[in-house]
């Protein structure tokens, strides 16, 4: 909805995890609606704090007018990034997909480099923080190792994102097998990076590009009677938000009526008695950082649902904060005080809570957390796998 | 369709939907809470606003208009809700003072005193009249918070200003979380060598601390230290909020954040389902029963169109003082603006009345007649109905 309707009542304001440890950042009010008003799409612009915003989109979900500071950031940041140069850190973690595809070719040495001392002093000299180690890259990716068919009822076509299929394929397969445990036939669509790293670093052209392919790509699925399962929830904001909305690209509607959160899926399933889970008994004590892209899907916390249907189990659910590393955000230089400090607040009261591990949707929540406090940090998938007493065979 | 199905859906996240989600909760019942966004307690100072027509909170009840929904709700599920309400917070680290007997006074940033029941245990202390002798402290650039309103007000009052390095409430407040800005601030305290009686500062001691901060800076300054409340960012209106909703959540509820319902499915006179347009596509959740909680105009309950008033959610019949001409007082700062009675008009089971549905119940501002302004009965009615409402709800599905 548009900066007309915003009242100033600064509750974005106060839900801003930026703007309460970054004095640079004017918060949501300011950044959004308030300096809307003064943005014309004929000056250049010059306000370079409209970066800082890691578009955690907290704002939005804590707005009770129905305004979108982070959606008119986001604007104003691409506006930014087409008018000046990119950085190095920014060109980067945009072009994310390509490295990746290039570090998990040559994963053995790409993550010796990544660990070394000259690798991170050219990190730091490229705008990269290095205060936890860079994701290791995996050899074989999900893409490389899945095949999968068995002609079942329910055909999933699952969108498994570059976090998985580069640094956890082991997961990508754990999903598969769960999928399959239900007699669901599941397929990997050819598929390319959502675009998000791509938005998030100003390039709204090299996003779109990807979006349109993925759009292509999915569609054909949709048409064939496949539903889309998509589990990185930031992939999935990307898929249902953003491909209709600020990229506006042909078809996404469809996309979005036919895509699915892993978790919404399978409740879903579960609550048309199409399946029974059997799950067995799993004594944990677990802290669950709700990831700020899962919240922005708005569909509850599906995860959360199903770990209550596990004997033994608690989970506790955290949905305060931002872990601060927002995909490639918290990697780069400028941003790395902001990251390290909202990562140090939300491990403080994971460990107050007492659990003894992490769960999280979100790979880049789960490295930033399990970097800062020690703890194992799991995908709640890998918590149901670990109750249905699915392993991942390779 | 639906992806889960619930006993009960409350909708609006204030705090009459909160305290009615945590009340069926600890029954038992599977609970969910929809809400558009954070609620008007955010904008509160925190303090409960129980009845302030007088000076005994209950008097003042009994002397509310007859048609006030106030008198929908027996003193006993007064007396059980706000008590309930008091256990809750300090079981979050958040005590409440005071009690139905009286009502108290709290001080304002432009050094007035507001009428209230409950207070936030850092306000406490808050003085009860213009003669006590204050310190206040107030911190460099912090906007929107001026000692020399109060001191314009008390005969015996100084202030000094601190810098904390950051200007903003959250900012400053996030900072007390931190163990070793809070010694500093302390010590910094002790050189000033205030000789007043009490020490005044604004309230951004700490975000979900602030119980144990103030009982800190007490323990060494050897005197009371108070908050006072101040406007938007409202840190004590942020925990009240925060304590709320981490109770439902303990209790086993489920909430879902940018939720805005826009539709409902219905077959014969039960409400089904109610629907949101989330990221991309609609989305539905089904339950056994529904509670309206949405709040007033501010809260976005309803909607004044050109020469009516709409509720958002069921499209429910809505009491309308009169004309157009009779919603606004020719003052604007009057308290007597026809509009603040405007709402949805119940039955003593808290259903609508006139209502084709029967498993709706409304609770909080959004009822007709409440006009929480003019009557001070904000929080605490909405705590009241919150309770009474989710109470028949539970008959209902029972
Ligand atoms: C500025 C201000 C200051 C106040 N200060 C005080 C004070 O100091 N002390 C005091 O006791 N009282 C105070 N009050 C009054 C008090 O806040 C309210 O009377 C009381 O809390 C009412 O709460 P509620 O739960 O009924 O509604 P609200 O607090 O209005 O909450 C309504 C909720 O419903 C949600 N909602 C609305 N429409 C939809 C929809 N279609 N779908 C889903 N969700 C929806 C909103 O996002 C919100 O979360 C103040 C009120 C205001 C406006
Ligand atoms: S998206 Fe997140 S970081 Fe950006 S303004 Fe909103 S709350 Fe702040
Ligand atoms: S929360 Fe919404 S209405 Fe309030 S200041 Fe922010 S954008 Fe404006
Ligand atoms: S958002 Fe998803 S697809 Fe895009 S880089 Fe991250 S994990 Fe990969």
């Amino acid at each position: 909805m548009s900066y007309e309707h915003c009242i100033r009542c600064t509750i974005c304001v106060e839900n801003c995890p930026v703007f309460r440890v970054n004095p640079a950042f004017p918060g949501p009010k300011q950044a959004g609606p308030d300096a809307q008003r003064f943005r014309s799409d004929r000056e250049k612009s010059a306000d370079e704090w409209v970066l800082l915003c890691s578009q955690c989109k907290r704002c939005e979900m804590a707005c009770p007018c129905g305004v979108e500071p982070a959606q008119i950031i986001l604007r104003a940041q691409q506006k930014y990034g087409l008018e000046h140069p990119h950085t190095a850190a920014h060109l980067l973690f945009a072009n994310n997909y390509y490295l990746s595809t290039l570090g998990s070719l040559t994963a053995p040495l790409a993550n010796r480099f990544a660990a070394t001392k000259i690798g991170k002093k050219i990190f730091q000299r490229m705008g990269i923080a290095t205060y936890i180690p860079f994701p290791k890259f995996s050899f074989k990716t999900l893409r490389g190792t899945m095949k999968s068919r068995s002609r079942e009822t329910r055909k999933v076509a699952f969108f498994y994102g570059c976090f998985i299929n580069f640094y956890r394929p082991d997961i990508g397969r754990k999903i598969i097998r769960m999928l399959q445990s239900f007699k669901i036939d599941v397929v990997l669509p050819p598929q390319w990076c959502c675009g998000l790293p791509a938005l998030g670093n100003g390039n709204l052209a090299l996003a779109r590009s990807f979006a349109g392919k993925n759009v292509a790509s999915l569609s054909n699925y949709v048409d064939a009677g496949y539903d889309i399962v998509y589990t990185c929830t930031s992939c999935g904001l990307c898929l249902l938000h953003d491909y209709q909305g600020i990229m506006e690209i042909p078809g996404a509607k469809k996309i979005a009526e036919n895509s699915y959160d892993l978790h919404e899926y399978v409740l879903k399933l579960i609550a048309e008695t199409e399946i029974k889970p059997p799950f067995k008994e799993v004594n944990r004590t677990l802290a669950y950082h709700i990831p700020c892209h899962l919240r922005a899907l708005e569909i509850g916390y599906p995860a959360a649902n199903l770990m209550q249907l596990i004997p033994g189990l608690t989970c506790r659910i955290l949905d305060d904060n931002c872990c601060g590393l927002n995909g490639s955000y918290g990697f780069k230089k400028i941003n790395e005080v902001t990251a390290l400090q909202l990562g140090g607040r939300v491990v403080s009261l994971i460990k107050k809570t007492g659990a003894e591990a992490i769960v999280a949707d979100c790979g880049s929540c789960r490295m930033q957390l399990a970097g800062l406090s020690g703890m194992d940090a799991f995908d709640p998938v890998e918590i149901l796998c670990e109750s249905l007493g699915i392993k991942d065979k390779k | 369709m639906s992806v889960i199905e619930y006993d009960v859906i409350i909708i609006g996240a204030g705090v009459a939907g909160l305290t009615a989600g945590a009340w069926l909760s600890g029954q038992g019942l599977k609970v969910a809470l929809v809400t558009a966004g954070e609620p008007t307690a955010c904008l509160s100072t925190g303090c409960i606003d129980v009845c302030a027509k007088s000076d005994d909170p209950l008097q003042g009840i009994a002397h509310l208009p007859n048609d006030h929904p106030f008198h929908l709700v027996s003193s006993g599920t007064i007396r059980q809700a706000l008590d309930d309400f008091q256990q809750i917070m300090a079981a979050m680290d958040m005590p409440y003072t005071g009690g139905l007997e009286n009502n108290r006074r709290v001080l304002s940033a432009i050094g007035t005193f507001k009428t209230t029941c409950l207070t936030p245990v850092t306000m406490q202390a808050s003085p009860q009249n213009g003669n006590e002798r204050i310190h206040i402290i107030t911190f460099a650039g912090l906007k929107d918070f001026y000692p020399g309103y109060i001191i314009s007000r008390f005969k015996n009052a100084s202030f000094s200003t601190y810098d904390a390095g950051v200007s903003t409430t959250m900012g400053i407040a996030a900072n007390f979380e931190d163990d070793a800005f809070l010694e500093a601030f302390i010590l910094w305290l002790e050189k000033q060598h205030n000789r007043e009686d009490k020490i005044a500062v604004p309230a951004v001691l700490g975000l979900e601390s602030a119980a144990a901060i103030i009982k800190q800076i007490e323990y060494r300054l050897e005197r009371p230290v108070f908050e006072i409340p101040t406007i938007p960012p409202s840190m004590p209106g942020r925990r009240l909020f925060n304590g709320l909703k981490d109770h439902f959540r303990r209790k086993g509820g489920m909430i879902y954040w940018g939720w805005p319902v826009v539709g409902v499915e219905k077959t014969g006179r039960q409400i089904e389902a109610v629907m949101a347009q989330s990221q991309g596509r609609p989305n539905s959740l089904n339950a056994r029963a529904f509670i309206l909680a949405t709040g007033s105009f501010v809260g976005g309950g309803l909607e004044a169109k050109r020469d009516t008033i709409v509720e958002k959610v069921f499209h429910l019949p809505v009491f309308v003082p009169g004309e157009r001409e009779a919603w606004f007082d020719q003052d604007y700062f009057s308290m007597n603006h026809g509009i603040g009675r405007a709402g949805i008009a119940v039955d003593s089971s808290f259903r609508p009345t006139d209502c084709l549905w029967d498993n709706i119940f409304v609770c909080g501002a959004i009822l007709a007649h409440t006009e929480a302004l003019k009557n001070g009965c904000g929080h605490g009615f909405a705590i009241a109905t919150g309770q009474a409402a989710a109470k028949s709800c539970l008959e209902h599905i029972q």
